[in-house]
């Protein structure tokens, strides 16, 4: 992706473009025109790890799914439904031009085409990222503001220290207290069990976000407070004052949307760990998503499961971070997309 | 001529109150986190060592009955299987660190070269094609890559290795190669070319050490995800397996018991916690001392 | 002749700044002094340019006028900020609504971050126009559009639409000396506007600042470290040194006759290109820290006349060397003959 995770580095790169070398304005359409162009480049590369990873693993990945003792024509039959059976060029064409007929292939064990089971394990998945990225920025934009515009004594070094233990927790261990808190002492979550419809899946949702935030927050609340202090250090924010704009709009206009951009592109590139944190959570809360069948297809070395669904999680993500990058750059002209 | 300006009584009130000026010993910022973080630290490495040695039970061994709660004698319980789960968190100290540590260190010392040497290279295919590889790899989330290499390696901590290492490399080699670009352009790698330093030189005394500051502060906050991805990992039974004492292999297995007993699940969690604490006030003091030496 | 004469000497005073004292409280007991002593009238319809070397509270005196001492923490510990028969010093800030932007309009330090990177033109100089009636769009795009013809931008219609990082350096301070200006204020509060500006583009600035002062008789107080650059728009001058007024006078006057060692220290440090080969001269040391002035005068440490006396006492007062030019030096009779 284009945007680093460091702060610095975007900051750097949002003043790099502010030198006195006059104007060089670059249209939002033609902005998002490139993004998108390398977006589906990568996307192509995301096809190509996805489809050499089979083919490099040590062994015959075939008789290791259905064991060593396997009749040989068995073997062959599984090698020719994998498509194994002819040279790696003509096998990546033929995985390409299956790609684009909307065929991932199907599972070993159970011969299910695996767009069947994305079709009907993928909504759960992205749902449970949709609630997560929506709670973590409900909960972490006021609380950054407030803690870098409160101005309480000890307050941002209390802050700096909670969040630092937080960036340390792991989503499972949790995961597994609030599941126990919530779902059994309490009783106010399922502790298992998805239903797939829109307001009755929330149900089921809130709670497994909760835990992303949990790893989520810390990292995008402390990455927005210091690009708040430094946005306040701006004097823009003195004109906006002087200029006497109603409280509302100034912390909108002068404070809050100058200094989201870091933060948005912070966010899509944490799109990949969160993803990678769902596995565990459809696990842990037993949501019936494409992570959860991940590694139950590991286990069962399903190999074109495994391929499937990597790919589809790898697109995912460079899709998410497309639209962060955009976003951020909606959000602040200032930011450049290669 | 009469003397105009201070006429007000209150001059000397304010005056009164001019005095210190800046306290010059005064504490960098982030030197307390960081105290505090190698302390938790080294306790925790010492422990490590000390546990093992001087507890009378054994690691793998049933010494009594299960899911003993916490007494004098088993300072965090038994297990299902009546371990000692005080001997076992302790005794997986060395073991998640220096995998983690080892996990870190091969994807470091690969992609900081791998990305100086894009970076020094004039060759444009190279770089075009490398450069789209290391993005198709980034573009995964780490996790789900480890997960589907591990599918293919067999679950143990040594797939896990592997697979950190087929995967990670390309974060830092992205971060080496943007930095060993950026370093290239200033002025006083010009400059040592224009001396006529010979350019193993250059590379090795300017370019490198500049580059790899940056990759390592990296590397330290990439340390404490390591450590969870493996946890997280073995807590999937896709890492350590039992009977090793490994923290999320003891999660997982304490897990389905929850309920009844907590300490099996709970304990091998703050010890996973407080390692993963130590390393972030660490990383966290380092970076507001250096901040504040900046300012 | 007291304080109040040197109001009375002039009926078309606008602002009188007396004692101004601004400063950190860090806690409860331990105050940091940035402005000792800030003394000086603005007038109706003058440019009021404010001299100093960084550090010598140039900006804060600015930032009390504009009321935004309090987001750098900064504070009024004592004196007065007369203005239209307010006080600003002791004004509140709901207050301070009705005066900021209508009656006082500010001009940004860096036309870099001077300006709201995610807005546009038209929206930022709109918002300014809005503020006190609503007002139908199409005029508030048509009075936009005269705004930016005032400042002399080429071809308005498209610089509305565009951000200030797609604008040059020199255009984007047009827009804010545009938006300080959008409701007719009676000052205008030019903090360092050329910073980071090419010298071709600081002269034009500082003429466009000129026609704006003739042209919709407003005051400005221009504030600079460069001498050079403002005393030839400049009416009067304000010399500051370590949070201290130190000369005020008439730009001829403090030009030409300096009355107090640093200004003549200032103005043997200009470069002087129509001497090829002369001697660039430097003032000796660096301006004191703040918090760390020395008794007696401030720039005692520093100065070539230093007399047993200066060194001694409290920091000395202006006092009217001159008929309307005051200098804070003890020995300014002496020095009348000096200048260059």
């Amino acid at each position: 992706m284009t945007a680093t995770p460091i702060g610095s580095g975007v900051e750097s790169a949002v003043r790099a473009q502010e030198g006195e070398d006059g104007p060089r304005p670059q249209p939002t359409w033609e902005k998002v025109l490139r993004r998108t162009g390398r977006a589906i480049i990568v996307a192509f590369w995301v096809m190509v790890v996805a489809f050499m990873l089979i083919r490099l693993s040590p062994g015959d990945p075939v008789s290791a799914a259905l064991g060593a003792d396997a009749a040989p024509d068995t073997v062959a039959a599984a090698r020719k439904a994998l498509g194994l059976d002819v040279d790696p060029l003509t096998q990546f064409w033929n995985y390409l031009t299956g790609l684009f007929r909307g065929d991932l292939g199907a599972s070993l064990i159970s011969g299910v085409p695996v767009t069947e089971m994305l079709r009907t394990n993928m909504p759960v998945t992205l749902w449970l990222i949709f609630t997560s990225v929506t709670m973590t920025l409900v909960i972490s934009l006021p609380l950054a503001m407030f803690i870098a515009m409160a101005r309480i004594p000890g307050l941002p070094y209390l802050f700096r220290t909670l969040t630092a233990i937080g960036l340390a927790l792991p989503s499972f261990l949790v995961a597994l207290i609030l599941l126990y808190q919530f779902g059994l002492i309490w009783q106010v979550a399922p502790i298992f069990g998805y239903d797939p419809t829109f307001p009755a899946n929330l149900q089921y949702l809130w709670l497994p976000s909760l835990v992303n935030c949990v790893v989520l927050v810390p990292v995008l609340s402390r990455v927005l407070y210091s690009s708040i202090l430094d946005t306040l250090e701006e004097e823009f924010v003195e004109t906006g004052v002087v200029r006497g704009v109603r409280w509302n709009r100034f912390y909108w206009l002068y404070v809050l949307r100058p200094s989201l951009a870091p933060t948005v592109v912070l966010l899509s590139y944490m799109m990949g760990v969160m993803v990678g944190s769902t596995v565990i959570l459809e696990i842990i809360f037993a949501l019936p998503g494409i992570g959860r069948e991940l590694v139950t297809a590991v286990t069962m070395r399903d190999y074109p499961v495994v391929q499937g669904i990597i790919l589809v999680f790898g697109i995912l993500v460079v899709f998410l971070s497309l639209i962060g990058d955009i976003v951020a750059s909606l959000l602040d002209p200032r930011v450049r997309l290669t | 001529m009469t003397i105009t300006g201070a006429g007000t009584a209150d001059w000397f009130d304010v005056k009164g109150t001019v005095p210190t000026p800046k306290n010059a010993k005064r504490l960098k910022d982030g030197t307390i986190g960081l105290i505090t973080g190698l302390f938790l630290l080294v306790a925790l490495l010492v422990l490590g060592i000390v546990v093992p040695l001087l507890s009378p039970f054994e690691v793998e061994i049933s010494i009594d009955t299960p899911f003993l709660p916490p007494s004098g004698t088993y300072w965090f319980g038994t297990d299902g299987l009546g371990r000692d789960v005080f001997l076992r968190v302790f005794s997986a100290v060395y073991l998640d660190l220096g995998v983690a540590l080892i996990g870190v260190l091969i994807p470091f010392c690969l992609g900081t070269i791998v990305g100086i040497g894009l970076a020094v290279s004039r060759s444009k295919t190279l770089n075009a094609v490398a450069g789209s590889i290391i993005d198709g790899i980034n573009a995964f989330p780490l996790l789900v890559l480890a997960i589907a290499l591990i599918a293919l390696l067999g679950p143990g901590l040594q797939s896990v290795v592997v697979a950190l290492s087929v995967t990670n490399w390309a974060r830092y080699a992205r971060l080496a190669r943007t930095r060993a670009l950026v370093v290239k352009q200033q002025g006083y790698i010009e400059a040592t070319q224009t001396l006529g330093y010979s350019k193993p030189r250059t590379l090795f005394k300017h370019l490198v050490p500049n580059v790899s500051s940056e990759t390592t502060a990296y590397a330290l906050s990439d340390l404490i995800l390591v450590i969870l991805l493996i946890a997280g990992l073995s807590f999937l039974g896709l890492g350590a397996q039992p009977p090793t004492p490994e923290w999320g292999a003891m999660i997982s297995d304490g897990r389905p018991n929850f309920q009844v007993a907590w300490w099996p699940v709970i304990f091998p969690g703050l010890a996973l916690c407080w390692a993963g604490v130590s390393l972030s006030f660490i990383a966290e003091g380092l970076t507001r001392r250096e901040r504040d030496v900046k300012s | 002749m007291s304080v109040n004469a040197m109001a009375s000497e002039s009926s078309d005073v606008l602002v009188e700044i007396r004692d101004l004292v601004i400063g950190i409280q860090r806690t409860r007991k331990d105050r940091l002094l940035i402005v000792e002593s800030a003394n000086f009238d603005i007038r109706r319809a003058e440019i009021l340019g404010l001299v100093g070397e960084s550090g010598s509270g140039k900006t804060m005196v600015c930032r009390s006028l504009i009321g935004t001492l309090k987001r750098r923490s900064a504070s009024i510990f004592a004196g007065t900020i007369k203005f239209d028969g307010m006080d600003l010093a002791k004004l509140e800030e709901r207050q301070w609504r009705s005066v900021r932007g209508s009656r006082i309009g500010y001009v940004p330090q860096s036309a870099l971050t001077g300006a709201n990177p995610v807005m546009t033109v038209g929206k930022q100089l709109g918002e300014a126009i809005r503020r006190n009636r609503k007002r139908k769009e199409k005029d508030v795009r048509r009075r936009v559009m005269e705004l930016l013809e005032l400042v002399h931008i080429r071809r308005p219609e498209v610089v509305y639409d565009q951000y200030p990082h797609q604008l040059s350096g020199g255009m984007r301070q047009r827009v804010m000396i545009a938006a300080a200006i959008t409701q007719d204020p009676d000052i205008v509060v030019a903090d360092e506007p050329t910073t980071g500006l090419d010298v071709t583009v600081q002269a034009e600035i500082m003429k466009l600042l000129k026609e704006i002062r003739s042209e919709l008789k407003m005051s400005v107080i221009l504030v600079s470290h460069d001498l050079a650059l403002i005393d030839e728009v400049c009416d009067r001058l304000v010399v500051m040194h370590a949070g201290t007024c130190v000369e005020v006078g008439s730009v001829s006057a403090v030009a030409r006759t300096p009355l107090h060692p640093y200004t003549i220290a200032l103005n043997r440090s200009r470069i002087d290109i129509s001497t090829p080969g002369a001697p660039l001269i430097t003032i000796k040391g660096n301006p004191p820290a703040v918090g760390e002035w020395p008794a007696g005068c401030r720039f005692s440490d520093r100065c070539d006349f230093v007399q047993q006396d200066c060194t001694v006492g409290r920091n000395p007062v202006l006092v009217e060397v001159r008929p309307n030019h005051w200098s804070a030096c003890l020995h300014a009779e002496r020095l009348g003959g000096t200048s260059e």
